[in-house]
């Protein structure tokens, strides 16, 4: 039965393979719908996973996460940094037919930062582009408003992907967000809110035809789902595999499973301004008394590594030679006596309830506090109250859950978040010391001199053990056997133009 | 019966204002809607929030945009999503289908099975098939519906392969999540319509009915099923509210594109329209079927006059 089915199924694709030199159909399952494809009015990594098969930015990074050529060919710093000049890439069409230049690079930023970018949360990542002037028709300059190191890296990321400036002033906002069109592998077929969304191989794409002639995405939240529908085979590709059923997906012989770093640490935050942890001799100890490699080996069956800053290893900025305090309670103990901190003193820890796994993590450092004499109180928040009450109206107790995603792979964007005083998820720690090194390396395009300071970034909170950085977390991605050429990518943006199936 | 409905229809127009304000007063004291839109990768200065909440319509005072959201209600335009520019009725009336399929399919189910199931356990009380009837039933309301789900699909999807697992094309995408949610109705129905059974077995009436020599089966077709109508028809009623809320769970398991689902995004994305609107059209569906309810006993009871 099995047999004639592939028999069928090879002859129905042979039929439309051997017209497009391409055939069969990829699907992969997301966990999430972004409800809308508009690059800038979205900052999902579930849309960065779908999208970036349809459009194209001027940068791409690739899957060992280097800045290559997308539709620019080429960029240089000119005027002393202030203006940064852009090659476009010849010869590349829309899905619709529409011509790329440099009028569609222009009108696709002037839509990200005018009144239409007002309305997404993408406007706020590109500030530091004052204007984008044509200077030929494959050449455009970006006139800065101050120096950005990390522009680069969010050109190829979400909101700066280059849209068609005649379909948007013909169809409206509306329509392109639910029927996008872009210069990528993939035009769009069909989208079904909260089901799927079909593509369809772009012959005519700039980077060579891709080798799928479909390729469906289908958005499936319960994770025990998306991975009985990968053991169904009616799913090629799953993300976000939870580490309870990394083991089904391993020992099943039609599937294998990718386990890649991804760009998110967990971390536990300090509060610092009132309680025992506003005392740094008190978070030195804290850190001393939490055993992250056995949390990792335990709770997240190794499918994490430890790390001793808020960033990932692949980051620039990134001091393999910073280690973690190393686990010693009777070190942690001395410590807090010397704070004179007595046993039995209560400490707060906050975190997001709904997140299983991190509820474990939790308890076990409750368990560790507690080893330590102290008396831990677990609170749990709901994601969204957490992150935009809780967290940046300093209402957190002592101690709280910190996720963080350095999508842009570079230390700067998340230390100047997270560690320069009053930013909005640094409520209450201060240090003119650290705000003055965050600042200095905001403003360089040296990339030498950046990371010797973001370097010294680390070491400062490191010292002043602002946070406890729990583990670098990894990616776990089911794959069918039958996709070929397929690497699951650190920042889960998917290209899958070079991807084929059996 | 004209009174009665004004009365009904006004009384219908109350709940559905009272648990959209509920909502609505609720939603706006869990979290700003313009900081879940970064979801943490970015981070927003005062100034872009301030746009951004302009752009959603959020820096106007609450009774002004509640106000703007029930007549807009009337106008029959329910906003626009704040993730993009789609209509919250395109949205609503694209998630309708799969959710009224899923829950008319469950409640059928159920109905079909705890029907023959019950009228065999009651007619034969304390017969081995009357307790198979009880445990099992007992069994399937202890069961978590996404336990269910789950095992359902493991079995039936994975290691048989015979039907598909989640999604919603056509009618085999249906079975499973049907499946789900009607095993677990027909373990409360079943227990209801075998006890009202056996309560009007014993009555009066039907003690005459026998000795005036009538057959067994007139006796319980004609004269006991009759009277069992009306608390089951209003348990089923009742349980159409439940059912939403179980749908809710089941769409989550089997990736069903209904209101469930679109009203749990809605959530953890504070976006207030879309949720708004899903609430009101959910409330309307209940307040809808509870009213269907109350008509439809004049059919089974001739004695009820709904004044």
């Amino acid at each position: 039965m099995k047999r004639l089915n592939a028999f069928l199924l090879t002859a129905l694709l042979g039929t439309v393979g051997s017209t497009l030199a391409q055939s069969g159909t990829l699907t992969v399952a997301t966990a999430q719908d972004p409800q809308n494809w508009d690059p800038i009015d979205t900052f999902l990594v579930a849309w960065g996973t779908v999208a970036h098969n349809i459009y194209d930015g001027l940068i791409i990074r690739s899957a060992d996460l280097k800045l290559q050529p997308g539709l620019a060919t080429k960029w240089t710093y000119l005027n002393g940094n202030k203006t940064l000049r852009f090659t476009l890439r010849k010869g590349v069409k829309f899905h619709n037919g529409e011509p790329f230049n440099a009028a569609a690079v222009k009108f696709s930023f002037d839509r990200l930062l005018g009144a239409e970018g007002k309305k997404g949360p993408q406007q706020a990542n590109y500030t530091s582009i004052k204007q984008v002037k044509v200077v030929d028709p494959y050449t455009v300059d970006f006139i800065l408003a101050q120096a950005d190191p990390v522009l680069l890296t969010k050109l190829a990321g979400y909101g700066a992907m280059i849209v068609p400036p005649k379909y948007i002033k013909e169809k409206g906002g509306a329509y392109f967000d639910t029927h996008p069109v872009g210069t990528g592998p993939f035009r769009f077929v069909s989208y079904k809110n909260g089901e799927s969304i079909k593509l369809q191989a772009f012959a005519e794409y700039w980077g060579g035809k891709p080798k799928v002639a479909n390729l469906n995405f289908r958005f499936i939240e319960e994770p025990a789902t998306r991975v009985a529908e990968l053991q169904a085979g009616r799913v090629d590709i799953a993300t976000a595999i939870p580490v309870a059923q990394a083991a089904t997906v391993k020992s099943n012989t039609k599937l294998t499973l990718q386990a890649v770093a991804s760009p998110t640490v967990q971390a536990l935050r300090f509060n610092v301004t009132h309680g025992p942890t506003s005392d740094v001799r008190v978070r030195r100890a804290l850190n001393h008394a939490v055993d992250t490699n056995a949390i990792i080996k335990s709770i997240l069956q190794g499918y994490a590594s430890p790390i001793a800053s808020l960033q990932s290893s692949q980051s620039f900025g990134y001091d393999p030679a910073l280690k973690s305090y190393p686990y010693d309670p009777v070190k942690a103990k001395a410590l807090l006596a010397e704070a004179g901190i007595k046993p039995g003193t209560p400490i707060g820890i906050d975190f997001i309830g709904t997140d299983a796994v991190f509820r474990e993590v939790a308890q076990a450092i409750a368990g560790f506090f507690q080893a330590v004499g102290l008396k831990p109180e677990l609170k749990t928040y709901e994601t969204n109250t957490f992150y935009s009450d809780i967290i940046p109206k300093n209402k957190t107790s002592n101690a709280y859950q910190m996720g963080w995603g350095g999508w842009t792979f570079d230390f700067d964007n998340t230390a100047y978040l997270l560690y320069h005083s009053k930013q909005f998820w640094n409520p209450d720690y201060t240090s003119k010391e650290l705000d003055a090194l965050l600042d200095k390396q905001h403003k360089l395009s040296d990339q030498a001199q950046r990371q010797v300071i973001l370097r010294s970034i680390a070491k400062f909170t490191h010292d002043e053990a602002i946070d406890i950085p729990l583990y670098n977390q990894q990616d776990l991605w089911g794959v069918s056997k039958r996709v070929q050429g397929f690497q699951a990518p650190s920042d889960s943006l998917l290209h899958l133009n070079t991807v084929s199936v059996k | 019966m004209a009174r009665y409905l004004v009365s009904q229809f006004f009384q219908a127009v109350l709940v559905v204002v009272f648990v959209t304000l509920v909502v609505a007063v609720m939603l706006r004291f869990s979290g700003d809607p313009a900081v879940a839109q970064f979801q943490g990768a970015s981070a927003p200065t005062e100034e872009q929030l301030r746009e951004i909440r302009r752009a959603m319509g959020l820096d106007r005072p609450f009774l002004v945009q509640y106000w703007d959201f029930l007549s807009g209600v009337l106008r029959g335009d329910l906003g626009t999503s704040f993730r993009g520019e789609t209509p919250v009725r395109t949205l609503i009336a694209q998630a309708m289908p799969p959710t009224l399929l899923l829950a008319l399919c469950s409640l059928g189910l159920s109905v079909a099975l705890s029907l023959p199931l019950a009228i065999h356990a009651a007619v034969h009380k304390g017969s081995g098939a009357d307790q198979a009837v009880r445990f099992v039933s007992l069994l399937g309301l202890s069961f978590p519906n996404f336990w269910l789900g789950i095992m359902l699909a493991l079995i039936f999807g994975v290691t048989l392969r015979w039907l598909p697992v989640s999604g919603y094309e056509g009618a085999a995408s249906l079975i499973l999540p049907s499946l789900t949610l009607g095993l677990i109705l027909t373990s409360t129905t079943v227990r209801l319509l075998r006890a009202a059974l056996l309560d009007v077995l014993g009555s009066q009436y039907v003690t005459v009915a026998r000795s005036k020599g009538l057959s067994e089966r007139t006796v319980l077709y004609k004269h006991a099923l009759r009277n069992t109508a009306i608390p089951i028809v209003t348990y089923i009623g009742l349980q159409f509210g439940g059912l939403i809320g179980g749908v809710v769970i089941v769409e989550q398991v089997f990736a069903w594109p209904g209101l469930g689902s679109l009203a749990l995004h809605a959530i953890s994305n504070r976006d207030y329209p879309v949720l708004q609107g899903t609430v009101t059209v959910l409330a309307i569906l209940v307040v809808l079927v509870n009213l269907l309810v109350d008509l439809s006993y004049g059919l089974f009871d001739p004695r009820v006059r709904l004044e």
